[in-house]
């Protein structure tokens, strides 16, 4: 494996401040490095580097192929695969707005239950979906394809029009082999997989947070003050008392897990929604999890998380972690989509509804009791871990070599 | 449960998790592997560990990542040798949190003595206990190690 060096440093940092009394601790953190304490520092190195190391989806064969990705490119942005011939994934997932949809729930055939997750970074998550149905990214991206709610489409409609439209059925030879004359439903996991080399490509850009980061690690003065001072009071809210960070870890500021941290699962006018206890029942029932024939991964080394499942109690009522990276294009949050803004996300914790939790759930979650002030100190840091996504983002690959431009 | 005697080299050897002392015979025929981390046990029983990554590469317990799968290496040792023992459960959880992991592990025995656990992940940042639970016959012991994964 290859380690960056600012990796390399987070580690050293790490076992630094774990070896305990050998690190000559510093008296007085300095405005050198930001105020911050040898311990912040090595805490804040474990948020990076951004963007991070990948190494494609051995489940998924067409992973990092570029007549794949300039495919599932045009799949992507395709109303053809869905039932009306109106809504494509684009239709929620809009580049415009970090690639989910601004509305409190999905809208696609009929009104759904749950916001959008973006799609940026996807390809970092092992969990897919606020309930984690899927284990891999390419079934995460063949469900809306036939829910009835969604795109509401079919395996048989999906492999017509990849073997009707020139231009989709030259750039499936060149990214599968071969013409798109195989059965109707490896069409389909086929169509998802190059969907999903596709989204592998979307990673949004280094933040002002970022910059922070490695200026810190560099001890880079200039670097370090450019941050504002409410994001780093911020952030140390985030990292001490908060203890957002237990659940928001890593560069991707989630640890792809699940939690309930209060949100009400209780959905309009009388269901409920289970959450991971849903989730994981059908995950296991898919025939397309990482357990199943369609993984590309003969040693099944990828499905450890899916083979090690452990359903609990506490499962009910829990979603995903979700990223806090592009937070500011992505309202609004939550699970149900129901708060509109950072500073309702960071009242929420502020006030939590202690009585909402679990019974069997999480232990640590207190009501944060913040100030004003410094409410708005965890929303500018929250800010800071976004950034204007480029146009180079939404940018579509060119045709394939021999395919005719549409 | 049915019950069995241990036996090493002929020498019945019933009270080991009992701790109740068999004269330690030196380590030789089972040195714990340089790398491996002791868990406070009852002597003779002598209860190692070590973590390595997905990729088998070894690591220091203290570098555990954070919600990444790993895999563990637990030796078991007396005084005579490999203990006859069997880790029956490996399981982890977070007192402070009163949860555990959201993954069930998997034991394999690799050798005398020897096993290999699957499927392990600390998914937070926090304090973690580490219970090893060892089975000889109708006898069970639970050994208890604690760390910090930041």
């Amino acid at each position: 494996m290859t380690l960056r060096f600012a990796e390399i440093f987070a580690w050293l940092a790490a076992g630094l401040l774990l070896a305990g009394p050998a690190v000559p601790a510093r008296a007085q953190p300095t405005a050198a490095d930001g105020g911050f304490s040898t311990a912040e520092i090595a805490r804040i190195a474990g948020h990076g580097p951004w963007p991070m190391p990948w190494h494609g989806d051995p489940g998924n064969r067409v992973s990092g192929n570029d007549a794949a990705i300039r495919l599932g490119f045009r799949l992507f942005f395709d109303p053809g695969l869905s039932a009306n011939g109106r809504i494509s994934c684009a239709s929620c997932h809009d580049p415009a707005r970090g690639f989910q949809d601004g509305r409190a729930n999905a809208q696609g055939l009929r009104t759904g239950t749950r916001n959008t997750p973006g799609v940026l970074d996807v390809r970092h998550q092992r969990w897919f979906g606020w309930d984690g149905a899927h284990d891999n990214l390419w079934s995460a991206s063949l469900r809306p394809i036939v829910d009835p709610g969604e795109m509401g489409g079919s395996a048989a409609r999906s492999a017509a029009r990849l073997r009707n439209d020139p231009d989709l059925a030259c750039h499936y030879r060149q990214a599968f082999g071969k013409a798109p004359d195989s059965a109707d439903a490896d069409l389909l996991v086929n169509i998802a997989k190059a969907i999903a080399a596709w989204q592998e490509t979307l990673v949004s850009p280094r933040t002002a947070f970022d910059h922070f980061r490695d200026a810190l690690l560099a001890n880079d003065a200039s670097g370090i003050g450019a941050y504002p001072a409410a994001a780093k009071r911020g952030l140390r809210l985030f990292l001490g008392p908060g203890q957002c960070a237990t659940c928001h870890a890593g560069p991707q500021f989630s640890n792809g897990e699940f939690a309930d941290i209060g949100v009400p699962f209780f959905i309009k006018p009388d269901g409920v929604d289970p959450g991971r206890q849903g989730g994981i029942r059908r995950l296991l029932a898919n025939p397309n999890n990482l357990l199943g024939r369609g993984n590309d991964d003969a040693t099944r080394g990828n499905a450890t998380a899916t083979r090690h499942l452990r359903p609990e109690h506490r499962n009910f009522g829990e979603f995903k972690v979700p990223t806090l990276r592009n937070l500011r294009q992505t309202a609004p949050y939550m699970h149900n989509g129901s708060l509109a803004s950072l500073p309702e996300v960071v009242r929420h914790y502020s006030e939590l509804d202690e009585d909402r939790l679990h019974s069997d759930g999480e232990r640590i979650l207190k009501p944060l009791r913040l100030s004003e002030g410094e409410a708005a100190d965890l929303v500018a840091f929250l800010e800071s871990i976004s950034a204007a996504l480029p146009a180079t983002a939404m940018a579509a690959p060119l045709t394939a070599p021999g395919c005719r431009p549409r | 449960m049915k019950s069995r005697r241990w036996r090493h080299g002929g020498v019945p050897c019933l009270a080991l998790l009992c701790g109740l002392g068999l004269a330690t015979q030196g380590l030789a025929a089972c040195p714990v592997d340089k790398g491996f981390s002791a868990v406070s046990s009852p002597p003779p029983l002598q209860l190692a560990w070590r973590p390595l990554l997905q990729d088998g590469t070894a690591i220091a317990p203290e570098l555990i990542p954070m919600a990444r799968h790993f895999l563990v290496e637990v030796q078991l040792c007396d005084g005579a040798g490999p203990s006859p023992a069997t880790l029956s459960r490996i399981d982890a959880t977070m007192p402070a949190h009163r949860h555990g992991m959201n993954y069930r592990p998997r034991i394999r025995q690799v050798g005398a003595g020897r096993f290999r656990v699957e499927g392990m992940m600390f998914h937070m940042s926090g304090d973690w206990r580490l219970e090893f639970e060892l089975t000889a016959g109708t006898e069970v012991q639970r050994l208890f190690h604690d760390l910090a994964i930041r």
